[in-house]
């Protein structure tokens, strides 16, 4: 007599669960689409050999992740990426937090350098850097006629020509670009230090670099984290900039990922030894983020 | 019954619309007349965008759509965007490109890919093919055809001339000073010792106001001279029977030690020069030589120096002291060009076919190759001994002189499956020669890459390729 109630219970309980997921359903379905479609589409060209003149869609097992390890250039230019990134990020961010420190106290025209100094960070990344290569340009370029200047003789220095200099402008005109981003958001965090403990710090007699290893840096740490982890990424995507500035020369000296995978995908169209290296590219950057995100963990 | 045969054959032949003798017309009547019935359609068209699009957007276009009554839609593409673009279209069936603008080295992928309308049937059911025989030899046997079929008219006489400056050769007391040291009188040079004698000489002499030589360095277009060049001095870029590539040669090193070796005497920076910054420096005398396609000698003569379109030229400050020589060791570039082709996705084959017969015909050619304003340069004989050209400047009858030589015995550009790699690797390796990396090495690392594209397309196919262009009178000297 009490099973029928509560087989009637149970059925209800699972329609309404049902009703629950028939109601989600489409949004799973777009994200799915949208979302992993493109993804899985991607890992089966990989497995092809698709390119602008060969239509040829049978499986062609792992030769192009095969190639990934054959091509030199390719890691070369993942190497290229490293270094930009190990350069220009830490230097973003010291110059970033340095600005933040400076624009913490309150003086006249605050807003106003603020805004300025703001300016870089919205301008497109491509133009950014054919103003850079202006800038650097060996007959016109102002940074040569200074130089020349302070030398007391023609200063020729081939920015984007000579291996000694290209890595350089590329990295002055990064962090050019990006030390406001920083500066922003560090300065941001560094107005919501608690001022009760730094006043106790200062009747203390605690020196400046106490408090800002011991108060300031841990309390912002969480931000810098964040910050670092949006740089960093950006850094492994560059292309823009080198683009317009070099286009990954001399040779491939200064290509990076970002670089190497829009010429052999958009200029060569070898479209599934492309779709390889985005998923190699995709399985370090899961890589570095988890390992970011849980050191983020750790810090909070 | 013999003689009724004969005229009724004579009879049906006068009365096809085709045969263009019967009615006295010249290939351009001709297209013009067949295409009438296509009156109140649009055909489109893919240009090099810039300059070269003029020539269809306020010439020949407007021109076609009121002898015709036929729209010309032209779409501009950057030249290196227009391969894939056309492959785009080709493969997505659109059919949104009817003619086309194809470089000649891109000819034997599309092909194969199936993108480009064989043109033999049309050529004689609308009496081209006499016509065609009025095409520089160079651009006529190397840039037409492949696999002996005809799938592009060459439309434009593009090769890389010497223009030097006669003032400063004809000056006697330079002239004096240079045969005193080096022994040879002081003119155009025959080869690149005598290139390098003559730039370090000009440069010691005049230099900061003007230098000895200068180039464009920046990609792509040294690659083209640096293909000229390795020929000339011997060199092949393959072993015919393995296909192993052979850049990395001593001649491939001698002509990339000689390359670095002339930024010298070359203005600073030079390294960094591109087309634009080769011409300002030409035209305001400060390089006493360059090497550079047809438009050049147009400008530096002051031709079309009025036109609106031209405004980013600077003024030449050398107009009436350019000499025209063919580049040291005789036999120059073919570097780049255009044939005009119609696309198999194409809706509209027959209108477009017609449209580039118009196009490429003797009598519409002369007028766009007199264009000041476009990029086209002469390419068919009649252009070459054109009276109407000859006076277009003081020194236009040299300069057509020297295009015809240039064009007769032309060097074709490099052109095999996925042409475009190999491009790309040698641009590369010169880009990398600039930065000062051992030549060798970059050589080395050059015939690596060569033989990495090669393995990709498969050694054998591309070897078929490469034979038949070897086998082709400009590849080789």
């Amino acid at each position: 007599m009490n099973t029928r109630p509560a087989l009637a219970q149970r059925i209800s309980v699972a329609s309404d669960r049902g009703f629950k997921y028939l109601m989600i359903a489409p949004a799973i379905l777009i994200l799915l689409l949208v979302g992993i479609f493109p993804l899985v589409y991607s890992l089966v060209v990989s497995f092809q050999n698709i390119t602008m003149t060969e239509v040829d869609t049978s499986f062609a097992g792992a030769l192009n992740y095969v190639q990934l390890f054959k091509d030199s250039r390719l890691w070369e230019s993942l190497l290229h990426t490293a270094l930009i990134t190990m350069v220009a990020l830490p230097l973003e961010l010291v110059f970033g937090f340095l600005l933040a420190q400076l624009f913490l106290e309150r003086f006249p025209g605050r807003q106003i350098f603020v805004a300025l100094l703001v300016l870089p960070t919205v301008i497109s990344p491509i133009v950014a850097g054919a103003t850079w290569r202006l800038m650097f340009d060996v007959r016109f370029g102002p940074i040569g006629q200074i130089l020349s200047f302070f030398a007391g003789e023609p200063v020729n220095i081939l920015w984007t020509v000579n291996p000694s200099f290209v890595y350089p402008a590329i990295v002055v005109c990064e962090v050019w670009q990006w030390t406001p981003f920083m500066f922003l958001l560090l300065l941001a965090a560094l107005s919501n230090v608690d001022q009760s403990q730094l006043e106790a710090a200062e009747i203390d007699g605690a020196s400046y670099w106490r408090v800002l290893r011991q108060i300031v840096i841990p309390a912002i740490t969480p931000v810098i984290a964040v910050a670092v982890l949006i740089r960093g990424l950006d850094l492994v995507r560059i292309f823009d900039i080198i683009w317009a500035l070099t286009e990954g020369g001399p040779g491939s000296m200064t290509e990076t990922i970002s670089l190497y995978a829009y010429v052999i995908g958009f200029v060569q169209f070898d479209t599934s030894y492309t779709a390889a290296v985005a998923f190699l590219v995709i399985v370090i950057l899961t890589a570095i983020v988890t390992i970011a995100l849980r050191r983020m963990e750790m810090v909070r | 019954m013999k003689r009724r045969s004969f005229l009724a054959a004579t009879s049906l032949l006068a009365l096809y619309p085709g045969s263009a003798w019967a009615e006295g017309k010249n290939a351009a009547e001709t297209a013009v007349e067949a295409a009438k019935k296509y009156a109140g359609t649009e055909i489109s068209i893919v240009w090099e965008a810039g300059l070269q699009s003029l020539d269809p957007l306020n010439y020949s276009g407007p021109k076609w759509e009121k002898l015709t009554g036929i729209k010309v839609k032209v779409v501009e593409v950057p030249t290196d965007q227009m391969f894939t673009k056309i492959m785009q279209d080709f493969r997505s069936g659109a059919g949104a490109y009817d003619a086309l603008n194809v470089i000649p080295s891109w000819m034997p992928d599309l092909v194969r890919a199936g993108a480009l309308e064989p043109l033999d049937a049309w050529v004689d059911q609308f009496g081209y093919r006499d016509e065609l025989q009025d095409i520089a030899p160079a651009y006529r046997d190397n840039q037409m055809t492949v696999d002996g079929k005809i799938y592009g008219f060459p439309d434009d006489g593009d090769v890389m001339l010497l223009y030097y400056r006669k003032d400063i050769f004809a000056d006697p007391k330079m002239k004096e000073e240079f045969k005193a040291k080096h022994g040879y009188d002081l003119a155009p040079p025959k080869d690149w010792k005598q290139f390098a004698e003559i730039g370090q000489f000009i440069t010691d002499k005049l230099a900061p106001k003007t230098y000895g030589a200068g180039f464009f360095r920046t990609a792509p277009y040294p690659q083209y001279m640096f293909q000229e060049r390795f020929r000339m001095e011997g060199g092949k870029f393959f072993d015919a029977e393995t296909m192993k590539a052979t850049v990395n040669s001593p001649v491939g090193l001698k002509v990339f030690e000689g390359m670095v070796a002339e930024n010298k005497f070359m203005p600073p920076g030079v390294e960094q020069w591109n087309f634009v910054d080769n011409l300002a420096n030409f035209l305001q005398g400060t390089t006493a030589m360059t090497i550079s396609w047809p438009p050049y000698g147009r400008w530096a003569a002051g031709y079309g120096s009025g036109e609106e379109a031209l405004s980013w030229v600077p003024k030449s400050q050398i107009a009436g002291k350019v000499g025209y020589a063919l580049n040291p060791l005789g036999r120059d570039e073919l570097g780049v060009g255009f044939a005009l082709s119609v696309s198999t996705a194409s809706k509209h084959k027959e209108a477009a076919y017609l449209f580039i017969q118009w196009l490429n015909s003797k009598q519409t050619s002369l007028e766009r190759v007199q264009l000041p304003y476009t990029l086209r340069d002469p390419f068919r004989t009649s252009h070459y001994e054109s009276a109407e050209y000859r006076k277009l400047w003081p020194d236009a009858g040299a300069y057509l002189d020297t295009i015809k030589r240039a064009g007769e015995t032309g060097l074709l550009d490099l052109s095999l499956l996925q042409q475009d790699k190999y491009d790309e690797a040698m641009t590369k390796a010169i880009s990398s020669l600039w930065a000062g990396e051992d030549a060798q090495a970059i050589l080395d690392r050059l015939a690596e890459q060569f033989d990495a594209v090669t393995q990709k397309v498969g050694v054998d196919k591309q070897k078929a390729v490469y034979k038949a262009w070897a086998a082709k009178p400009g590849a080789y000297p």
